[in-house]
This record gives C-alpha cells, sequence and structure tokens, in this order.
C-alpha cells in the first residue's frame, strides 16, 4: 500500500513542507535559504515573479504588487489586483504558487500526486475547499486537509510516547509571529477532534521585539543624547534615522532570544545618530522583558480561559497545554500558562515546525488513491522541448550573462538559481522565447547553476541542471606558470627535507599567497643556526634540490632581535608579479620582525653552502642505494646510479674550489649540474619509491580490514571509510607524501582498534618473543614470565600492561632516525 | 562556528572604525584559518544590491532601485566548502540605501 507521504504546513506568514520515510520524517530546507520556512509572500514585479523571503524586498517601495496574509482571505471572493502585471489574482490562485515553490524543496526523483495540507481549525466548508483547489492547481491529484491543531497533537504525542486511554482534553497554545490561536482538542484512545478554538489574527512575537525598541532602547537612546520623539521619527518615512529602526530591531530579536535562556542580556548600541557615532551598553533584565510583554500574556491566557468556560469545562478537566509556534520560546508563557490553568504544560516539540511534522505523520500512515500513471507523457512532453545555452565557461568577472534560446511554445517563464543557494532570478517570462540574463560569481569556485523551464501556470517543465561557470581559474589574456612553484619545508617523519605546493603549474599571473608555517627549532640570538626559505620551481613531487631555486633567504641568529622559539608561528607571503618577480615577506611572530625580499628571474640567489648540503643529502641516498642494488646483483641499474654519485662527487668539488662572494656564473652552472643530476637520480628512483609506497599501504590496508571482519569491530568501520574514501586520488597523485600520510592514519586505526580489546594483546606477546634487542634483556626475561603466567590464567588486562612493558624496552626508531636529521640540513619549517 | 566568525567580523569592523590596524595580521590570520577550515567569508560592502541576491538578508530604506548599494554589513555571508561542494551557511544581514 502506497501512503500520501508528502504534507505542508500552508501558513498565513510560514509554510513548510515535509515527509514521512519509514518512520522518520524529513522536513525540507528551502534550497535558496537556511531555513524550512517559506514566508508565504509573493512579489510580482512586471515580467519576474518572486516568491518568499526576497518578496519582502519589496514590501517598502511597491507593496501594491506584493501578497501576502492571502490565507485569510481564503474563501472569499476577495482579489488582489496587480497593478504591475494587470490581473486580478484569488487567493487560491497565490496559494498555489506557495504550493509550487514549496515543491520546490523537493529533490526526490518521486512525483509527488498527493499531499496533506494543514488549515486553521477556524476554516469553514468554503474556506477548507478552497484550499483543496489550490493544491489541485499546484498540480497535485489529491489533497487530504488536516486542522493544524490536530496536526500539532500527533507531533507531540508521536515523539513522547504518551499513552491516552480514556477521553481527555487538550489544549493546543499556537502563538506565531504574527498570530495567535488557540484549540481544544479531544482526544481519545485513537481519535483526535477539535471541539473549539479561538484566536487572534493580529497578535504575534513580532510585537515584543517593537515593545523592546519603544520602551527600552529608544528611551536609553534618548535620556543619553537628549533627543525627544525618536521612536515616531524611526518609523517615519522621512526619517534622518535611516535604517535605524532596522537595526534596533534585530538588536532586539537578539536581546528577545537571550533572555528566553538567561536572566539578563547586555544591549550594545554602536550606531550613527546625526552623524555621530554613539557608543553605549546597558543591561536589560528578564524581569523588565517579562513586565513589558505581559499584557500581551495575560490576553493570551484569558482566551484560553473563555475556550474552556465555553465549552463547559473545569481547568482540572484539561489534560494538557501542548505550546506551538515561535513565540512560545519565551519562558514567561510557559510559567503563565501553569499558573493559570494549573495544568502540565508541554513545550518539547520544536514550536515551528510542529503542525508539519505532524501532519507528516498522518501522511505516512494516509494511503494514498492516486497511483502514478501520467509519468509516460510528462516524459514526451519534456524531449519535444529544444533550447541552446550560451555562457563563459571560465571567468575572471564577478558576473557573467547566460543566455538561452527556447524552441519550444509551451515553455513561457525560466528561472535561475545558483546551487549554493546564493543567487535566485525568480521566475521571469522569456522575451521572444529566449532569456539572457547577468548571475553573480562566487570569487574562486566552481559556480553550478540549475535553470529551469515553466510554462504560463508557473508548472516547472525542465530543469536543466549542468550549467557550472568557474570563477578565477583561467584567463586567456593571462600568463600560466609553466611549473609548480613549491617551498620547501621539514618533514620531521621522514627526517628529510620536501616540497610543499604554494602555486600550482598553470595557476594565471599575478599570483599572491599567504602561508603560515611554524619553527621546527629554535634559534637563538646570535647563534649560527638559521632559517632557510628556499622557493622553488619545479615539480612538486620531486626532491627539493631537483628544482630550480628562484628565492632563497638564509635568517640566521645573528639577525634576530629576539630569540625565535621552536613552535612559534612564522607568516610568509609569496608574490609573483605578472613580470615574474618573485616577493618574499617573511614576519616572525615571536620576534615581531620582518624580512622583506625581491627576486628577479636575472638575478638568482644561490648559496654554495646550500649546493653542499644538498649534494651530501642525496650522495648518502645514492651510495646506499648503490650497495642494496649490487647485493641483488642489479648491475644495470646500479652502474646508472654511479654514474650519478661520481657526477655528484665533482659538483661538489668544484664548489669547494669557489667562494660564496664569487661573482662570476660558475655556482650557478654547478647549481644547473647538480640539479640536473638530482632530476635523473629522482626520476629513476620515483617510481621505485611510490610503487613501495603503495605496496605498504595495501598492507596495512589488509590488516585493518582483518580486524574490521572480527565480532565487535563494526564500529571501526565508519571511520575506515572515511579513510580510503579518496584512496584513488592519493593513490594516483604519484606523492608519496600523500600516500605516506594515507598509512600513518591507517596504522593508526589498526592500533586503536587493537587497543581496544585486550585479547588483541596474545598475538604481540607472542612476536616480541621473536626480538632480541630489548635494552634490558633481564628485565624483558622477567616479564616473558610474567606474561606466561597470565596467559594460563586467562588475564588479558595484565598481559597487555607486559606486551606495554616490553615494548618500552625495545629502541625507538624514529627518535634515532630523527636524532640523525642534523640541524644544519634542515629549513627550520614544518 | 557562525558564531565565532561573526564576532571576529564584528572585532575586524570595529578596528577598522576606529583606523586601527594594528591588529591587522592576526585577523587576516584568523581569516586564513576560517578558510582553511572550509569556510569563505564574504563581505558585501559597497555592492550594489540585487533582489536576486539570495544570500542576503537586506533592510531596505527609501526606494529599490538599479543604484541601491549594501551601505552597512551587520552579518557577513559565509558559505561552506565540503568535498568541493559549496553551500550557504549564514545569510549576510545588510542595510541598503
Amino acid at each position: 500500500m502506497k501512503t500520501i507521504n508528502f504534507a505542508i504546513d500552508l501558513g498565513t506568514t510560514n509554510s513548510l513542507i515535509a515527509k514521512y520515510d519509514d518512520g522518520n520524517i524529513k522536513i525540507y530546507n528551502n534550497p535558496l535559504g537556511l531555513k524550512q520556512t517559506l514566508p508565504s509572500c509573493i512579489a510580482f514585479r512586471g515580467n519576474r515573479t518572486v516568491i518568499g523571503d526576497k518578496a519582502l524586498d519589496y514590501l517598502e517601495k511597491d507593496a501594491e504588487n506584493i501578497c501576502m496574509l492571502f490565507k485569510r482571505k481564503m474563501g472569499t471572493q476577495d482579489t488582489y489586483y496587480v497593478p504591475s502585471i494587470e490581473k486580478e489574482m484569488s487567493p487560491i490562485e497565490l496559494s498555489s504558487l506557495i504550493l509550487k515553490e514549496l515543491k520546490n524543496f523537493v529533490n526526490d526523483e518521486e512525483t509527488m500526486n498527493s499531499v496533506v495540507i494543514t488549515i486553521p481549525a477556524s476554516f469553514d466548508t468554503i474556506q477548507s475547499n478552497a484550499t483543496k483547489k489550490a493544491g489541485y492547481m499546484a498540480g497535485f491529484k489529491e489533497v487530504v486537509l488536516l486542522q493544524e491543531p490536530i496536526a500539532a497533537c500527533l507531533a507531540f504525542a508521536n515523539t513522547s510516547n504518551v499513552e491516552v486511554t480514556d477521553k481527555q482534553n487538550w489544549i493546543v497554545y499556537d502563538f506565531g509571529g504574527g498570530t495567535f490561536d488557540v484549540a481544544l482538542v479531544e482526544v481519545n484512545d485513537r481519535e483526535l477532534r477539535v471541539t473549539d478554538n479561538l484566536g487572534d489574527n493580529y497578535l504575534g512575537g513580532a510585537d515584543f521585539d517593537n515593545l523592546i525598541v519603544e520602551k527600552l532602547i529608544v528611551p536609553f537612546i534618548e535620556e543619553k543624547l537628549s533627543l525627544i520623539n525618536l521612536w515616531k521619527d524611526l518609523k517615519s518615512k522621512t526619517t534622518d534615522f535611516k535604517g535605524l529602526y532596522f537595526e534596533l530591531l534585530k538588536i532586539a530579536e537578539e536581546a528577545k532570544k537571550e533572555l528566553s535562556h538567561y536572566e539578563e542580556t547586555e544591549i550594545e548600541l554602536d550606531i550613527d545618530i546625526n552623524d555621530e557615532n554613539f557608543y553605549e551598553t546597558f543591561i536589560i533584565k528578564r524581569e523588565q522583558f517579562e513586565d513589558l510583554i505581559s499584557p500581551k500574556v495575560e490576553q493570551t491566557i484569558i482566551f484560553i480561559q473563555d475556550v474552556i468556560k465555553n465549552n463547559q469545562l473545569l481547568n482540572s478537566q484539561i489534560a494538557r497545554v501542548v505550546l506551538i509556534g515561535g513565540s512560545t520560546y519565551v519562558p514567561l508563557i510557559k510559567k503563565r500558562i501553569s499558573e493559570a490553568i494549573e495544568v502540565e504544560v508541554n513545550s518539547s516539540i520544536d514550536p515551528t515546525s510542529a503542525v508539519v511534522l505532524g501532519a507528516a505523520y498522518y501522511a505516512g500512515s494516509k494511503p494514498a488513491t492516486v497511483t502514478e500513471v501520467e509519468r509516460v507523457s510528462d516524459i514526451v512532453e519534456e524531449d519535444t522541448i529544444n533550447f541552446k545555452l550560451f555562457y563563459e565557461q571560465n571567468t575572471r568577472d564577478l558576473e557573467e550573462l547566460i543566455t538561452g534560446k527556447i524552441n519550444a511554445k509551451e515553455v513561457r517563464s525560466f528561472r535561475i538559481m545558483r546551487k549554493d543557494g546564493g543567487y535566485d532570478s525568480g521566475v521571469k517570462a522569456l522575451d521572444d522565447g529566449d532569456f539572457s540574463e547577468f548571475v553573480p560569481l562566487l570569487e574562486g569556485r566552481l559556480n553550478q547553476f540549475k535553470i529551469q523551464l515553466l510554462n504560463s501556470a508557473l508548472d516547472v517543465l525542465k530543469t536543466l541542471d549542468s550549467v557550472a561557470i568557474n570563477q578565477g581559474s583561467y584567463n586567456v589574456q593571462g600568463q600560466p606558470l609553466p611549473n609548480d612553484i613549491c617551498m620547501e619545508i621539514d618533514d620531521l617523519d621522514a627526517s628529510t627535507t620536501r616540497l610543499e605546493k604554494v602555486f600550482a603549474k598553470g595557476s594565471i599571473l599575478p599570483l599572491k599567497k599567504k602561508i603560515y608555517k611554524t619553527a621546527s627549532k629554535t634559534i637563538l640570538q646570535q647563534s649560527k643556526s638559521n632559517l632557510i626559505i628556499n622557493i622553488i620551481e619545479g615539480n612538486a613531487r620531486g626532491l627539493p634540490s631537483s628544482g630550480l631555486s628562484i628565492g632563497y633567504i638564509e635568517i640566521s641568529g645573528k639577525d634576530l632581535e629576539e630569540d625565535l622559539i621552536k613552535g612559534t608561528d612564522i607568516e610568509i607571503e609569496l608574490e609573483v608579479t605578472e613580470s615574474r618577480d618573485l616577493k618574499i615577506n617573511v614576519f616572525l611572530q615571536a620576534c615581531d620582525q620582518e624580512f622583506k625580499n625581491v627576486f628577479s628571474e636575472s638575478e638568482r640567489a644561490i648559496s654554495i653552502h646550500k649546493i653542499n648540503m644538498e649534494i651530501n643529502t642525496v650522495l648518502g641516498d645514492v651510495e646506499a642505494l648503490i650497495k642494496t642494488n649490487n647485493s641483488e646483483e642489479n648491475f644495470e641499474y646500479s652502474q646508472q646510479l654511479e654514474t650519478i654519485r661520481v657526477g655528484l662527487i665533482e659538483t661538489q668539488i668544484a664548489t669547494s674550489l669557489i667562494n660564496d662572494d664569487d661573482v662570476s656564473d660558475a655556482k650557478f652552472q654547478l647549481d644547473d649540474k647538480k640539479r640536473k643530476l638530482i632530476q635523473r637520480f629522482d626520476d629513476l628512483t620515483r617510481n621505485k619509491l611510490i610503487a613501495k609506497e603503495i605496496e605498504e599501504y595495501n598492507d596495512s590496508k589488509e590488516s585493518v580490514e582483518y580486524q574490521l571482519n572480527e565480532e565487535g569491530n563494526e564500529r571501526f568501520q565508519e571511520k575506515y571509510t572515511r579513510i580510503i574514501k579518496n584512496e584513488r586520488e592519493v593513490i594516483n597523485s604519484g606523492n608519496k607524501y600523500l600516500i605516506r600520510s594515507k598509512i600513518k592514519e591507517l596504522d593508526e586505526l589498526y592500533y586503536s582498534i587493537i587497543k581496544s580489546s585486550d585479547e588483541n594483546f596474545i598475538t604481540y606477546f607472542y612476536n616480541l618473543k621473536f626480538c632480541t634487542d630489548f635494552s634490558d634483556q633481564r628485565r624483558a626475561d622477567k616479564l616473558f614470565k610474567e606474561g606466561d603466567k597470565a596467559l594460563e590464567k586467562k588475564d588479558y588486562k595484565s598481559l597487555r600492561h607486559i606486551v606495554y612493558g616490553l615494548s618500552a624496552l625495545l629502541p625507538d626508531q624514529e627518535k634515532e632516525k630523527q636524532k640523525n636529521f642534523k640541524d644544519d640540513s634542515r629549513t627550520g619549517l614544518s | 562556528m557562525t558564531e565565532i566568525i561573526n564576532q571576529v567580523f564584528a572585532l575586524d569592523l570595529k578596528m577598522k572604525k576606529q583606523n586601527n590596524d594594528s591588529a591587522n595580521r592576526y585577523l587576516e590570520r584568523i581569516y586564513h584559518e576560517f578558510e582553511a577550515m572550509g569556510f569563505q567569508i564574504v563581505n558585501p560592502i559597497g555592492q550594489t544590491y540585487r533582489n536576486e541576491m539570495t544570500d542576503v538578508e537586506a533592510n531596505i530604506l527609501g526606494d529599490l532601485n538599479r543604484k541601491s548599494k549594501i551601505t552597512k554589513v551587520l552579518k557577513p555571508v559565509i558559505y561552506q566548502i565540503e568535498n568541493n561542494e559549496t553551500r550557504l551557511l549564514q545569510k549576510g544581514i545588510v542595510i541598503v540605501e
């Protein structure tokens, strides 16, 4: 059996849509806002129709073309004359537009044929039928109505598991932003029925905000600035206090929210009055606020009492009061109701979405009588729409033109929305079958758009989903970078230095970026230790010494005004101008010192010391590799390595013969030679290294997977999935540091799985028995004995501690390795 | 998180209003960290306001026309970038004249 599932709260000021899905309710968000609510407001701007939040923009300027609060007119013959389109709009037509817009919130693939729509308890048959008609006009084939107080009771009953066996009376107290309603609902074991209701269409939470401004904020400002009549002036159309009223209302709204949670709140005024800045703060206590709104709250209490009295009931016959509507967050309301009626007051459900929530529960239980049969004809219609779109795919501008030519008579209007929610053209009429629209772009992002084509009744006939404009990434006039530009930084884990990409190959000049690093070593004033900023042009995946150094700064202890302490921040600003000048600006936070340098390619800065250091590092690696390859009888490969080794030694000897202040181009030649040799070494070894890393990655992955299959480890699955999510990307990157960091993540997960159960330490214990290099063998022997005993007794908790003890006796290889990472081969950046 | 960003933004405005740029470096650094965490913060001050901009809540003074500009930003626009998808996290609150 298929149920209706979809529910709409078609409200006077705000509307919502929700879906029942297998016991859960999903309330849809407006794709163009962040809220679940859609203001029930429509603006007609000639050939453009705007629905929801943005329609409110025109409230002041163009009130006659704005339609709102039309729910109050449902079922009457009143219509709204809209001058801009020279048309009478009935409340039914207007409501159907709101319903269509709500349908837009739902992205699900299924069609919505049936829906539950809520109506106030006060609606008569004609008003109810009008609502149904609006539903059909919006394209629904089946509309089921549900009274709002019933929906609220359902929401409450379904979320709090109350058991009702006998007949009970509940009160639903609905205090919204602009309206107030109270309903008496009869509840028995299986049925809910509204027996009576009362309300005031002009009483709401917005009144509270106005009171705070009028009675608290304005008098405060008047007193401080010796002003009079400020409240009147604020609201006047020809005011000198432009915008101040809105600003103060916002402050008041915030204060109201704060006072719902705290005993007092501080009002901070930082405003401009008569061209002068006015800055003051003052405290509002909850008491003051409550005194202020108390008369309004009392008005609502009288409504409750009346509804009870009118039905010949006593307060004691009311089982509970359910609160809904945004204004019921105010604690005074709950307090006053329980004092006045002396019954349980429930505020456990979210007051803004309670109605749609309850309606969705109802929709989930109500069988749909309409099945999907007309889908086929829809598709045929869709395919007959021919269109062409024109737009720039890449741009540096912050605005681009999208032009469309539509070849289908039934398409009358279009609508463009930016998928991130930042732009909506509203529904606009086509101009002779075409449209042209400037759309704003978000800087530096891929801006994706959705374009809807609609018929004259504003039904969506086709949605174009593939329009994307890339802002800032490409420009034909600009000059692209031929290579990555990187910075050399320390890789403490691998005890070496590596490259970090700053600007990617192909980026368009000019480029500028700030990088934040921390000092990886302490440099004392006057010491010889130094900090190295080495900017390299070359492949970011390669060894630092294989790239071309295009900017090099050494900051030594002599240059410092204060000690540079390990761990403090270093700010490096890099700029490559259109003419390829490199500007480096280094700021040491700990010393509050700035170093500026400009390099241009024609005056390369090279340090002999640095060349030597780099050769030394690579030479060690080359020699070690030759040794292993010789022992594996890989002679051809080691011969190639040998050539590199000889070349490096020759270069080193040559550098030792010139001084750092040598003015000839000798050192540039040597640097070039060094780079070529290292690049060759890099090429020879990179693939091997990466293959090795990938192999290790797969090993680590396998171990984790094995553990995940064990019972009780399912909870680690989610983390594992997260780690391997971008696996393909990482492996294909060919970047060993990236792969290494993934291995590290996997290993960490492996250890946390192991550590989650004491029994996992058994294997560990056995493995440790094969180790021979304990720092204290006698102590190890003793621990092994204790371990065997623990195993016998199946005391795995003790075994775990013994394993920890044994591990501590093994040499720490990482630490040893880092000790060998000599200070003078480090950049000092990590 | 949006609350933290709003407070930093307010602090930034306040410092600028007092022509105090001594803390610019630190504010920039904070913005950089926000960006690294996937937040794109937009201050639309001075932009021409169009009703189509659904990323701001505008309080409009007088008549809305083609020349209407955003003259005051009470809260910035915040976008969040996750898995290379951008979505609006907070609408800016602005005054348009």
